[in-house]
């Protein structure tokens, strides 16, 4: 019998580890639509993290097989947009086996949660990770108050 | 119960692990022609020394791994840390030696060229 919440807890560790070894034997039978993002619906493409690092907001982007001449990236006040199209890659006189990354033009946008400098914003691009620093604007900035 | 005490022991017997890296499946084109067999993976993210080509008794593993430290405080976090894996079976008659890889702008090119063995050969008719 199960006495005690450690008991259940190990149970629900049992069915996790059960549940890992699933998704390992599923792993090799197909791609993973849903995780890997897709292509087709291009609503959330590319995935973007952003964070807030204090002075400024630093933005990620996954885009593998871009150069930088196809991505544009706006700022306006506190709004951000990133679009751009992912040019075909299909080599000249190959025949096509599987074709899963697709191409397409992609746009998404954001509201920052305070407005930016856009004159000092900084934009990288290295193994198809896109790296956007955006410095908050003065007023945003966080201040150290000392307490009298 | 005997079952479920079973699953319970096995968990203690095995040493605590650390936290895994959730592995996705990179998306691949594969296309063909005459002379080799092109593979385009995306891994955005994964630097050239974090990828390993695999060769091995007919099959092709794929794998790259992503670091991504996080500064700050996350707003929006879609993406992480993760290992881009796949395995392939590669046909017979490729030239395992002259196997290439090429990484540019987080998309994998890999090149399996085939042996002289099975590449198409054009048969001229000889005048009887």
């Amino acid at each position: 019998m199960l006495t005690g919440w450690n008991d259940i807890y190990r149970m629900f560790e049992a069915m996790d580890v059960l549940r890992n070894r699933m998704n390992h034997l599923l792993a090799g039978l197909g791609p993973d639509w849903e995780e890997a993002g897709s292509w087709s619906g291009l609503d959330g493409w590319p995935r973007v993290n952003i964070y807030d690092t204090g002075d400024a907001i630093e933005i990620l982007a996954e885009l593998p097989g871009l150069s930088k001449d196809d991505i544009n990236v706006r700022i306006q006040g506190n709004y951000l947009e990133i679009n751009g199209n992912r040019k075909p890659e299909t080599p000249e006189g190959y025949s096509a086996h599987r074709v899963e990354r697709g191409s397409a033009s992609f746009s998404r946008s954001f509201t920052l949660p305070v407005e930016v400098d856009a004159d000092r914003a900084e934009a990288t691009l290295k193994d198809g990770l896109l790296t956007l620093t955006l410095p908050k604007s003065e007023a945003a900035k966080p201040k150290q108050i000392a307490i009298q | 119960m005997s079952a479920s005490k079973e699953v319970v022991k096995k968990m203690e017997d095995r040493p605590e692990k650390t936290r895994q890296i959730p592995t996705l499946i990179p998306r691949v084109d594969i296309y063909e022609n005459d002379d080799e067999i092109l593979l385009f993976a995306d891994m955005p993210g994964v630097s050239r020394n974090d990828i390993t080509v695999h060769l091995d008794n007919g099959k092709l593993a794929l794998s790259g791994v992503r670091r991504l430290e996080q500064s700050g405080v996350a707003h929006l976090e879609e993406f992480g840390t993760v290992e881009y894996r796949r395995v392939f079976a590669v046909p017979q008659g490729i030239d395992m030696d002259k196997v290439n890889a090429e990484l540019k702008d987080g998309v994998l090119r890999l090149h399996l060229p085939k042996s002289e063995a099975v590449r198409p050969k054009q048969i001229e008719i000889k005048a009887a």
